[in-house]
């Protein structure tokens, strides 16, 4: 069974389209939800947990219709939003149990779950602290207590390491991997930092202006990585770089015409003894040849630009 | 058996129905007002108040005093314990004493107990967990009706029974049973018009000065400006422009007691204005209550 089902989902306010004519599925699993500030990442998890419906189209998420199903959806749903979200004068053990209690658990279980979840995230020495006293990093931690309270299959997590300093955003993703392997809980993991997504997540959905540009596994999306080289040669400059183009090679900055030193990108299965070949039936010497592989930050800019002219073009 | 607390543990109870959450915001809106040291002053006010009708009403129960004495007592804290007292039927200046402390104390609390839900973002951490907006506004109203309730009708019940305890027999509850009814009635209208007013005032102005600048604005300017020109037309209906007056009417009209003839008219008006007011403020308060501002 998918865990997320949808088609053609779209949501607008006003004149600004948030979301437009998305489909996703998705396997149990992590899953690491990418995009720019602004792409409809936030508006897709809030649509997802019905707490905004969407204009037209529809789905499931666990088999729940996220039109109609959403009580029952929610019992299963951990939410850990991106905004600070504290209720004022209350303390760790408080807030946290009272957010099993939103869920429907009985308060006496809430109370019992909440020490545990907060001791599993490592408050056990703060839970009896004013929320106004907590740190960011702590406050992200109470967060994510809040939403695992209530033992959900899956989570929501927004911006988990937003605003966190760097030992607070590794002790975070330390967190959340060791509850992803000890739990198997499947996490839909919305941020812009895609080091987090490349540690955690085992797929990926690239959001651009409330489109989806890539959506499939990491292993897929690592395969789409450019095969990219770096050149320098003595000798002509244009028929070299022709021949190269020939081959079905692309240059990577189309501003570096008549230099001698190019950055290429050529297809996969592309065996560099060809450089070695065109450069001698050219009359050129190869200098330098240099592997530079495209990290997923470049490959996120390259899909999201391409993504970008595509729609300029129509 | 020792709990691995490093360890990850799960749960599998069964949730109960949403509206149990209703009971939770209660319970949380509660601890946000007594853990606030800065209220405790206002509800001190409150207890001193209510300390010195208990004390009064023990002094002429229970102590040997001439029965002019006693009259005088009770005149002079404006209170009768009787049903039928008539327009001093003291109940009502006691319950109506007490409201402008809880104006004072809900003024000052509307930003911590609404306001903060949004101005914070806490608005979609209640709507994503299993309640919808009808069960968070159903819990913040009951949060204000509890805040309400015990600084007003609880203690005014707490002054009925001691007053029949002090009496010989329990004659005094049996014939008085209305009075309980009424206080319940009275208590039910300004809990009611309170919290549907703040809460929707609260969720739009959010901080705690344009709260408590609305929140006089609408007691006391209305009430001055009610008067002026009550002056001005010599049309008592003006005077109902003030929600204050409005709930006192309908007070009378609980206890169905009246200082002027022309009051008994005047709260059934006063009951309607006070529905109309009510329900406004409720549509509005749906269409605040989202969980997500809309994005410009």
């Amino acid at each position: 069974m998918h865990l997320v089902d949808i088609q053609h989902l779209s949501r607008s306010f006003g004149s600004v389209r948030a979301l437009c004519d998305v489909n996703l599925s998705l396997l149990p699993g992590t899953i690491g939800l990418v995009g720019n500030n602004g792409a409809g990442k936030s508006t897709l998890l809030k649509v997802l947990l019905g707490l905004l419906a969407p204009d037209s189209g529809g789905g499931t998420i666990l088999g729940y219709d996220i039109r109609h199903g959403t009580p029952q959806l929610r019992g299963r749903v951990g939410y850990m939003p991106e905004a600070a979200a504290i209720v004022p004068m209350l303390k760790g053990v408080e807030f946290v149990a009272f957010a099993g209690d939103l869920y429907g658990m009985p308060h006496r279980d809430a109370r019992r779950r909440a020490h545990e979840v907060l001791n599993y995230v490592g408050l056990g020495e703060l839970r009896y602290r004013r929320l106004e006293e907590y740190s960011t990093g702590n406050l992200q931690r109470l967060k994510l207590a809040a939403a695992l309270v209530h033992d959900p299959q899956l989570l929501l997590l927004d911006e988990p390491t937003n605003g966190l300093d760097p030992a607070g955003r590794i002790g975070m993703l330390q967190l959340l991997e060791d509850l992803i392997a000890e739990t198997g809980k499947s996490v839909f993991l919305c941020t812009h930092l895609l080091g987090d997504v490349e540690r955690l997540c085992q797929q990926i959905v690239v959001l651009d202006r409330g489109t989806v540009v890539r959506a499939g596994t990491m292993d897929e999306m690592r395969s789409q990585v450019s095969n990219r080289w770096e050149l320098s040669w003595s000798g002509p400059c244009a028929p070299f770089r022709a021949a190269i183009e020939r081959t079905g090679g692309n240059f990577v900055d189309p501003n570096d015409e008549g230099q001698n030193k190019i950055m290429i990108a050529v297809p996969n299965g592309f065996s560099t003894t060809t450089f070695f070949e065109l450069a001698r039936a050219q009359g050129a010497v190869l200098t330098e040849i240099k592997a530079d592989e495209e990290s997923l930050e470049r490959l996120f800019f390259r899909v999201t630009e391409q993504a970008a002219q595509t729609a300029g073009a129509t | 058996m020792q709990i691995d607390q490093a360890r990850y543990h799960g749960w599998d109870g069964k949730l109960q129905t949403p509206w149990v959450a209703c009971l939770a915001i209660v319970r949380v809106a509660l601890v946000q007002v007594f853990r606030n040291k800065a209220y405790w002053f206002v509800l001190g006010l409150g207890a001193l108040r209510f300390l010195a009708f208990w004390s009064i009403i023990y002094a002429v129960t229970q102590l040997t005093l001439p029965a002019d004495v006693q009259k005088m007592f009770l005149r002079e804290f404006g209170f009768s314990a009787n049903g039928d007292a008539g327009q001093d039927n003291g109940y009502i200046e006691f319950i109506q004493g007490q409201n402008i402390i809880v104006m004072i104390l809900l003024a000052f609390s509307g930003s911590l107990l609404v306001g903060s839900d949004f101005r914070l973002k806490t608005l979609p951490f209640y709507l994503s967990r299993r309640i919808d907006k009808c069960h968070y506004i159903v819990g913040k109203l009951l949060a204000v009706c509890a805040v309400v309730s015990i600084l007003t009708v609880v203690p005014a019940l707490l002054l009925f029974l001691e007053y029949g305890l002090f009496t010989s027999s329990a004659d005094y509850w049996i014939d008085n049973w209305r009075i309980a009814v009424s206080v319940l009635t009275f208590g039910a209208v300004i809990c009611v018009v309170n919290s549907i007013l703040l809460v929707t005032i609260s969720a739009y102005l959010q901080r705690i000065v344009p709260i408590t600048i609305a929140w006089a604005s609408l007691f006391l300017l209305l009430g001055r400006l009610g008067d002026y020109l009550f002056r001005e037309t010599h049309n008592n209906f003006w005077r109902l422009l003030d929600p204050w007056r409005d709930m006192r009417l309908v007070g009378q009209l609980c206890f169905g007691k009246f200082r002027r003839e022309i009051d008994q008219e005047l709260a059934w008006w006063a009951a309607g204005i006070l529905g109309a007011i009510c329900a406004v403020a409720l549509v509005a308060l749906v269409h605040r209550v989202r969980a997500v501002d809309v994005v410009e």
